[in-house]
């Protein structure tokens, strides 16, 4: 074995190194490039028919829960929003997007489970889902005074997850 | 009515051949193939190694109708793969960009070459050093003179 051949072992090293970290890496785990960007003004009908528009609500801080009745996780995630809400309700706006669901089970769901929302956008077609990048659910945006998306979880939301999200947005 | 059978047989047979062009041709529909072509490019979010065109998915089928929308007002392919781009990162992009971070991904493998062809040139050019012979030294000036006095001393014993 000549000195040659230990010039490959940094190249072999950096190989593994980048392999394992893709292998280890959560593939459902996208990274949102809309973290940092203004959230889209969206204008739609909540679950009652009432005209709504998605954005910054009554000027706090609002988080944006997307959810939907056929969404096992999103029943393990209600209760975090219950106690988030309880917990932080006087200083921010919970709002939700119903994805692509009936409104017979959306309203069926909210009436079984609680409804901690302001209010939920009816997003029938998914066409706002797509405006936000939504590809599962369920999702939850935090979005800042100024409208700007802090942070978005792609998961089903923890207590501490929420807390996080509340501090990041009145930065 | 035996004599007409085989006349009858051949007319249906016929009449069977030529119904494709009755039919009604085919059309393909230009947003449509350019749609396919776009969702060709664009990963399925939720089924990982798939374009979009090949998913059944509901996500895939909302971002197939979005292109045929966009396609119809009009957009341009690049705006409708930026739309997705920037919503959902270039993780949307089958094919990694050929900037910034997905650069690298594009240099590394002929990177990777170029430096396996320079190791082994390297190595091939050490083991031929080691094989050939060694030239017979050469004899220096000192030596010579050395030479030349043994060989004159023992002349002059003689």
């Amino acid at each position: 074995m000549g000195k040659a051949w230990w010039a490959i072992v940094p190249v072999l090293v950096i190989l593994f190194g980048l392999l394992s970290y893709g292998l280890t890496s959560n593939p459902k785990h996208i990274p949102s490039p809309l973290i940092g960007k203004q959230f889209p003004i969206i204008e739609g009908k909540d679950l009652n028919g009432n005209s709504v528009t998605l954005g910054v609500i009554d000027g706090k801080p609002t988080v944006v829960n997307v959810w939907a009745s056929w969404c096992a996780a999103c029943r393990t995630e209600h209760n975090v929003l219950i106690r988030g809400a309880r917990r932080y309700g006087n200083n921010i706006s919970l709002v939700a997007i119903n994805y692509k669901d009936e409104l017979a089970n959306a309203k069926r769901w909210l009436n079984q489970l609680g409804d901690p929302y302001q209010w939920s956008f009816h997003d029938l077609s998914g066409r706002a889902g797509l405006e936000l990048g939504v590809y599962g659910v369920p999702e939850t945006f935090f979005v800042n005074k100024q409208g700007i998306i802090v942070e978005k979880i792609s998961a089903p939301l923890t207590d501490a997850q929420f807390a996080a999200g509340v501090e990041l947005m009145n930065k | 009515m035996k004599k007409y059978k085989k006349t009858i047989l051949v007319f249906l047979l016929t009449l069977f051949i030529s119904s494709s062009v009755f039919s009604a041709e085919v059309a393909e529909d230009p947003i449509e193939r350019k749609m396919l072509d776009i969702a060709e490019k664009l990963r399925c979010t939720v089924c990982q190694n798939q374009p979009v065109a090949e998913s059944r998915s509901e996500l895939a089928t909302d971002m197939k109708d979005l292109i045929t929308e966009k396609l119809k007002q009009g957009r341009s392919e690049q705006e409708i793969i930026q739309y997705f781009v920037d919503r959902y990162g270039d993780y949307v992009l089958l094919e990694p960009p050929q900037s910034g971070n997905g650069a690298l991904l594009w240099i590394m493998p002929p990177m990777l070459l170029l430096l396996a062809v320079l190791a082994a040139v390297l190595m091939m050019k050490s083991r031929r050093e080691k094989l050939a012979f060694t030239p017979p030294p050469t004899l220096s000036d000192a030596d010579k003179e050395r030479i030349r006095l043994a060989r004159e001393d023992d002349s002059g014993k003689k």
